[in-house]
């Protein structure tokens, strides 16, 4: 079943009846549930209906030269609860980190149409366990998310970009420490590698944000690394209108050169900072131990008759 | 001090097996040697655990935590005992396991930035043991010299530096918990995994919890690069509404500063009486304002600052010149506390907070408030993150203080929520503050915690009667001396 509410009313009564006749949900599209219901710009916090757009969210805020500090791809169709549900992040993580640093409240519909909330309005808060961080990543899987808070941060005054191209992923592995070792605090440290160069060559590439100062500071200091070379976003953008299947990798960040060597030459972007990696090719082994019995008893107590989404492992 | 009768029984037998398992040294028993661990910082309400074990090691710990799962026990774990809400106290008595002799640093990653620490170490040696790399371990509560990182992790403590930087659960990885049926599991990143883990985050449902899920034994944090320049200013204002104003217009101006800590008059003169900084003693209110970062920029940075503290009608701003300068006003901030002595023989302190452009509504309130119930209340505050910490001043010799004291901070807590804000910040619920549950949250909202809840601890065994309305209460309840931050 396909549920497209008009409002949250609507929402809460097609979840009770669907708990109640054990009806599985497919998919809730909250499109009708775009509303930025408030930004309070001196506050820096934005509360938004999740069916809005990343972008469109973006958009509101970039009036006042704020930002959700969150770039993962394509915006324009990601929404606020997609966003959640699914902890997707983009490049700028490294110097911003992810979804679950910024989401300070949260309305949820949970699986029989009780409304919860967790969180609220304030940057500061620990009234009570923090069911929010439940809902990141869970993939719809025990409540809809329907509305969310965030705190902001200032849009920076200046972005610039540079790159190196290495000869090899050795050359490549040697600068990345010598960028996690300087002085200079980057928000992109990005590897890739988007299609196979005659020479074989990866490309590093870094990213500053911040006061005008702050930035053409640490790019002299990169070009002493030896980035002299201009660069942008554009890698990522490449990459992802590519619809061939990506897979994910995270890995203690030390090692991404190690695993990226057995990935064949597939392309693949890595966030070097983070250790993670997006891949094309073959999905390597995973081999991680999860806390699987306490997952599925979260599901089953949030979402007794299963009606909602599985959560993917 | 009396004790209501405890009504958890340990059998000698049971302490005996407890004594097989840690060793006899590492247990604690008889009312003389537990008076230690009647309550933690939160001092008014009292209670004696039956027992108190120490152990040395994440098997210990399981075993112990097994034969109290056999036996029925109450287990409460514990840090260093500086909670400030009470969630340490066992209000039934019962079992307490006490983290402070795992107190290891186990591992120092310097290239991938991580640290794996025993749940006991001290919030503050770890940024000791890394800064000599230019690295520290960001979450800085103002009991960092005493506090364990298991605590931090439980109450996901904040400080004065969490404006820019974010409280405990941005920083923690991952932890190993044992579980309350003695279970040992890894949440979140292992120290030689990735960041990302798949699945639920029940690593960050597990923060703040109040140590109501299980008994945290190592903890894996995040490090991060030290800045490479202060830039800490001093702002003297008329009253607190040109102050507050002025924090907002900071954060308008595009500026995050490391920390922006707001003092009113009052807490000013006792700080200045005990340190002797300089403060002025006929202003209304002092903001220290602290930015942070890269060297480059942050003299133009701190001008804007001026520039706007000055629009606000301050009537100077002083610029740390040295580090010396800069430590001492810190010094004062955190200390500020230790100051009310002079003041007052008793206070109560909360730790409420407001969106931050409603702060001089909550202050004029809290002015308001003070009238009503004829006590004085100076507040020390995180301004920047609209965390208020208003001191009710009071004499525990004088009932009717004791009562009007109680009345005023619920009045305080009661306006933070109608404003749109919280109950607490930083200290948690404990025992304290579990009638403003109800205030705060719904019935389903409750219900939904206590879902989670029975998913860690089916049998509500794992620190009981705390953060709930209708918990237990403890029998005796006479507000006491009480220290804060
Ligand atoms: C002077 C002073 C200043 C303070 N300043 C601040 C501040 O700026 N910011 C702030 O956030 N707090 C502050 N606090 C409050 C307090 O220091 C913090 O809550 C701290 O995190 C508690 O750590 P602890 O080791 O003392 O834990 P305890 O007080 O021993 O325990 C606190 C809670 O954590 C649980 N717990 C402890 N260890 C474990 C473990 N290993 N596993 C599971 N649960 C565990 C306990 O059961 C309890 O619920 C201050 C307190 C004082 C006295």
């Amino acid at each position: 079943m396909i549920l497209q509410p008009s409002n949250t009313e609507q929402l809460v009564q097609a979840l009770a009846q669907a708990s109640a006749r054990k009806e599985k949900i497919e998919c809730v599209d909250l499109s009708a549930l775009n509303r930025v219901i408030e930004h309070t710009a001196e506050d820096m916090t934005v509360t938004v209906e999740c069916g809005a757009t990343l972008t469109a969210l973006q958009t509101e805020l970039a009036k006042h030269r704020q930002w959700l500090a969150m770039d993962p791809p394509n915006p324009d169709q990601l929404t606020i609860g997609a966003l959640i549900n699914s902890n997707v992040s983009g490049p700028r993580r490294f110097g911003y980190g992810t979804i679950r640093d910024y989401l300070i409240g949260i309305k949820v519909i949970l699986a029989d149409g009780t409304v919860i909330h967790s969180g609220g309005k304030v940057v500061k808060n620990v009234a009570g366990y923090d069911l929010m961080k439940l809902f990141i990543g869970s993939h719809g899987s025990i409540g809809v998310s329907v509305e969310a808070t965030f705190k902001l941060r200032p849009l920076p005054e200046l972005e610039k970009f540079v790159q190196v191209q290495c000869k090899s992923l050795e050359v490549a592995d040697r600068l990345i420490e010598a960028v996690i070792k300087s002085e200079i605090t980057p928000v992109v440290l990005d590897l890739h590698q988007i299609s196979k160069p005659e020479n074989n060559a990866v490309t590093v590439v870094l990213g500053f944000a911040g006061t005008r100062e702050e930035v053409e500071w640490q790019l002299a200091k990169a070009a002493d690394l030896g980035f002299n070379q201009h660069s942008s976003l554009d890698y990522e953008a490449t990459f992802w209108a590519d619809s061939t299947l990506t897979h994910r990798l995270s890995v203690l960040p030390s090692t991404i050169v190690r695993v990226i060597r057995n990935l064949d030459g597939a392309p693949f972007i890595a966030r070097a900072g983070n250790g993670i990696i997006y891949h094309r090719g073959t999905p390597a082994p995973r081999s991680e131990v999860l806390p699987l019995e306490l997952m599925r008893r979260v599901k089953d107590a949030y979402d007794p008759n299963h009606i909602l989404p599985e959560l993917p492992l | 001090m009396m004790h209501a009768t405890v009504p958890t029984v340990v059998s000698a037998e049971v302490v005996d097996a407890l004594c097989a398992i840690v060793g006899k040294e590492n247990v604690i028993y008889g009312d003389e040697e537990l008076l230690v661990y009647e309550c933690d910082a939160y001092t008014i309400e009292k209670q004696l655990p039956n027992v108190v074990v120490l152990p040395q090691t994440t098997g210990q710990v399981a075993a112990v935590v097994k034969l109290c799962a056999q036996h029925q026990l109450p287990i409460i774990p514990r840090g260093a005992g500086t909670s400030l809400s009470g969630t340490v106290l066992a209000v039934t008595g019962g079992v307490m396991i006490t983290l402070s002799r795992m107190a290891k640093i186990l591992e120092i990653d310097y290239r991938n930035r991580r640290a794996l620490v025993e749940a006991g170490c001290v919030n503050a040696w770890i940024t000791n043991a890394v800064k000599a790399q230019g690295l520290f371990y960001a979450p800085d509560p103002s009991s960092q010299s005493a506090c364990t990182i298991g605590g931090n992790v439980a109450t996901n403590s904040g400080g004065p530096h969490t404006l820019k930087l974010g409280v405990t659960t941005n920083h923690v990885l991952g932890f190993e918990m044992v579980m309350p049926d003695g279970e040992i599991i890894w949440f979140g990143t292992r120290p030689d995994g990735g960041e990302e883990v798949d699945g639920y985050d029940l690593r960050g449902a597990i923060i703040g919890c109040e140590g109501m899920f299980g008994v945290v034994t190592r903890v894996l944090v995040q490090l991060i690069r030290a800045p490479q320049m202060y830039k800490t200013m001093m702002g003297v204002f008329e009253n607190v509404d040109d102050a507050s104003r002025t924090v907002s217009d900071i954060i308008a101006a595009g500026m995050v500063p490391g920390a922006m800590e707001m003092m009113d008059q009052l807490i000013t003169q006792a700080v200045e009486a005990a340190y002797h900084f300089g403060f002025p003693l006929d202003a209304g209110a002092v903001l220290i304002i602290e930015l942070d970062g890269l060297a480059a920029g942050l003299d133009q940075q701190a001008e804007r600052v001026i520039e706007i503290c000055k629009k606000n009608k301050a009537r100077e701003v002083r610029m740390a010149k040295t580090d010396q300068e800069r430590m001492e006003l810190w010094k004062c901030r955190k200390r500020a506390f230790g100051a009310i002595g002079r003041l007052s023989p008793n206070f109560l302190t909360q730790d409420g907070v407001v969106p931050r452009s409603k702060l001089p509504e909550m202050m004029r309130f809290i002015r308001a408030c003070s009238e009503k119930h004829g006590l004085r209340i100076p507040n020390v505050f995180h301004a920047g993150d609209g965390n208020i910490h208003p001191l009710i001043l009071y004499d525990e010799r004088e009932p009717d203080q004791v009562r009007r004291a109680l009345e005023a901070g619920h009045d305080i807590l009661n306006m933070c929520i109608e404003m749109g804000g919280s109950a607490t910040g930083e200290h948690g619920i404990g025992v304290e503050k579990i009638d403003f549950m109800a205030k705060q949250f719904t019935k389903e909202d409750l219900d939904a915690m206590r879902t989670l809840r029975r998913i860690f601890d089916p049998e509500n065994r794992c620190n009981p009667h705390k953060m709930f309305p209708g918990s237990k209460r403890c029998a005796d309840f006479a507000p006491r001396k009480q220290i804060a931050a």
